[in-house]
């Protein structure tokens, strides 16, 4: 990279960039989707949707595998039963932690919600699984080029693409589901006002209960499109560790409570990434910024945000 | 009987002080106290040594209990503080492999002290003009940021190799060492009691519980939460410079990616497993966190789990962690102050009771249902 240094070039300065930057960029929207997803219905922020996701990749990952006594299933049915694992981890969260907690103030459930983000990272890491391992990539399994295309010599990753389309579907998806379904309704209704809620013949119960379920199940197909090479692996906290703080930043950047928003501020937080850290030497005077330019960016971006539009580019309210 | 009640009809179980009997068994009843703090580290150098990661700990956690139990703020970036401390008291006495003198010494721990509440007073300023959970996401932020783009810096860490930090020759030895970590940790303790005692610290309580009352009576929000803030800061980052002199080192790896992630959590842990706005609770639950790990290396060593402990360590406090956390919220909001407090109080000199009607406030906000603050 640095014999280029001084002059721009397309590939290097503007489409490997922006190619990388959208496939992160799709992953810290996929996980957004879940963080957004419980702050429009509980007003909480869940630290816990990066495990949500780690134990669905881990699930998938031992199916799939078939290590130790788990039979070897079908790759997509493998999915499935991991996906449906995070599922079941969030009803629990729900239900033993979530539940108790209902009338407390709002910060004591996001403690709560640390809580059970470092319970399942011990949990995850007391198992005995390969735990550098990743799950296998959607080409890997279908057999095909890895790459659907390529521009330039910069190549979009099938496994990105994946990722993108699954972002763009529950996306959609989870608009149609608030704006038009009666349970979606029902759920912004106990947001706003659970005990006016109850009056009217919804269970405020069910309704949390059916919130913590969705919010899994964005976060298990997060996990097992995330845990996938070069970057990903199925080590426990790694989604957290590696995607969380800067999905968080996305939720906000799009607006926490707009799920289009999740969409929109994960892909713009990605690119915003990957050019921070992309070869910046052919602009005059920053060809020598220090590291971690691309978390710097990131930070400057959500306190910008936070301080002159606190409710983000589509969210409704503050 | 609740707190009005009891201004009304003046009676107050806990008003009763002891005479010099009383005080005579209370001194009786702290000789095991005073084996466990001063005598018990001595026993062995490697609990010498374990014994101060505790004092630096209950640093933290007294700094937490400021910023969490009196503010009512959270953070998730406390070990950025923590780093501070530690980069900047190494920093200053960088005497290569000599022992510096003590008045280099005295200028690393106060200059860690100075820059640690410089930062916090400029992330205060900053953060505290946002609003509500969305701080919790600032300090998590900031936390990261300040470990992987200032401590990477290799002017600042020794080229990555880590900066030196040996102490002066008086406070060679661990256990005189331990000492100065257990004068300092009387330090954070005295503040603490001040901050409780003062107008400040009716004045952030005020804040905590109705920041529209509060600001109704005069009270300058901005100005108590900053203050806070940068005492906070300034207490993490004194726990900084003697953790720098407790490994004679510092080095950015203690801070940055997991590992600084895992210290933020625990931190939070303590003060809400200790009890917030609760001092000995807070001390007591911060000794434990530090402590859990040679504890459980000991038990698993004797037991034949020592491979499996060491490999799984992280995680195996990471779930006794969690799971003291949830078991504190859901079931025992005042932490371990609460279930120690009749003890304390008897220390103090009332009378032995358990039933503490007016128990502290803290606990009972965050009992009670407030609206967002955090």
């Amino acid at each position: 990279m640095h014999e280029l240094a001084g002059s721009f070039s397309t590939q290097i300065n503007l489409l490997t960039p922006i190619v990388s930057g959208i496939a992160n960029g799709a992953a810290y929207g996929l996980l957004g989707l879940g963080l957004v997803l419980l702050y429009k219905s509980n007003r909480i922020f869940n630290f816990a949707q990066g495990e949500f996701a780690t134990v669905a990749a881990i699930v998938a990952y031992v199916f799939d595998r078939g290590t130790g006594w788990v039979p070897k299933v079908p790759y997509f049915a493998a999915i499935a039963i991991g996906v449906a694992t995070a599922v079941l981890v969030a009803i629990a969260t729900e239900r033993f932690v979530i539940r108790p907690l209902f009338h407390r103030p709002r910060v004591v459930l996001v403690v709560a919600t640390v809580g059970v983000a470092l319970f399942l990272m011990g949990i995850e890491g007391i198992l005995p699984y390969p735990q550098t391992a990743s799950l296998r990539t959607i080409s890997d399994v279908l057999n095909v080029r890895s790459y659907a295309f390529k521009v330039d010599g910069v190549v979009a990753l099938d496994q990105d693409l994946a990722k993108l389309g699954a972002l763009t579907v529950l996306a959609v998806a989870a608009f149609v589901f608030f704006r038009y379904t009666a349970t979606g309704t029902a759920i912004l209704a106990v947001s706003q006002d659970a005990t006016a809620a109850r009056v009217v013949g919804i269970s405020v119960e069910r309704i949390s209960m059916t919130t913590w379920a969705i919010a899994g199940l964005l976060g298990g197909v997060a996990g097992v499109l995330l845990a996938v090479p070069p970057a990903g692996s199925v080590t426990p906290g790694s989604i957290t560790g590696l995607t969380l703080t800067v999905a968080f930043s996305a939720a906000v950047l799009g607006g926490m409570t707009s799920l289009p928003g999740a969409f929109l501020g994960g892909i713009l937080i990605g690119l915003i990434e990957a050019f921070a850290n992309a070869d910046h030497s052919f602009v005059p005077g920053l060809n020598s910024l220090p590291t971690a330019q691309a978390e710097v960016a990131v930070a400057v971006v959500l306190l910008l945000i936070l301080l002159v539009r606190p409710r983000g580019l589509l969210g409704q309210e503050a | 009987m609740s707190a009005d009640t009891q201004l009304l009809t003046g009676y107050d179980a806990g008003a009763a002080r002891a005479r010099f009997g009383g005080w005579l068994a209370r001194a009786a009843a702290s000789l095991p106290v005073l084996w466990l703090v001063l005598l018990l580290p001595r026993h062995a150098d490697d609990w010498t040594n374990n014994a101060i990661f505790a004092a630096i700990y209950a640093m933290v956690g007294l700094s937490m209990n400021v910023l969490v139990g009196y503010t009512g703020q959270i953070s998730l970036g406390q070990q950025a503080f923590l780093g501070i401390g530690a980069l900047t008291a190494a920093n200053v006495v960088h005497t290569g492999t000599n022992a510096p003198d003590p008045f280099t010494f005295a200028l690393g721990i106060v200059a860690a002290v100075a820059i640690s509440a410089g930062a916090a007073l400029l992330l205060g300023g900053i953060a505290l003009r946002i609003r509500g959970l969305y701080l919790a996401l600032v300090t998590l932020v900031f936390g990261a940021v300040t470990a992987d783009a200032i401590f990477t810096i290799p002017a600042l860490n020794g080229n990555d190799a880590g900066v030196s930090a040996y102490r002066p020759s008086a406070l060679q030895s661990n256990y005189s060492y331990y000492l100065f970590a257990l004068a300092m940790v009387g330090i954070c303790l005295y503040v603490d009691v001040w901050i409780r005692r003062s107008k400040v610290g009716r004045g952030l309580i005020a804040l905590r519980d109705n920041e529209l009352v509060a600001s109704a009576y005069g009270i300058n929000v901005l100005g108590y939460k900053l203050l806070g803030f940068v005492l906070s800061g300034a207490m993490a980052g004194l726990a900084g410079g003697v953790f720098a002199f407790w490994s004679q080192e510092f080095s950015d790896k203690d801070f940055t990616a997991a590992a600084g992630f895992n210290k933020a959590l625990i931190f939070v842990v303590m003060v809400v497993v200790g009890g917030l706005g609760n001092r000995a609770g807070v001390v007591a639950a911060a000794a434990f966190f530090a402590l859990i790990d040679p504890l459980l290396a000991g038990l698993a060593h004797h037991t034949g789990w020592l491979n499996y402990y060491t490999d799984h360590k992280a995680y195996i406090s990471n779930i006794i962690g969690a799971g003291l956390l949830l078991q504190t919220v859901i079931f025992n909001p005042g932490g371990l102050g609460q279930v120690l407090r009749p003890f304390t109080r008897w220390f103090a000199g009332h009378r032995f009771s358990l039933h503490d009607d007016h128990g502290d406030a803290a606990a009972a906000a965050l009992v009670g249902a407030g609206d967002v603050r955090a």
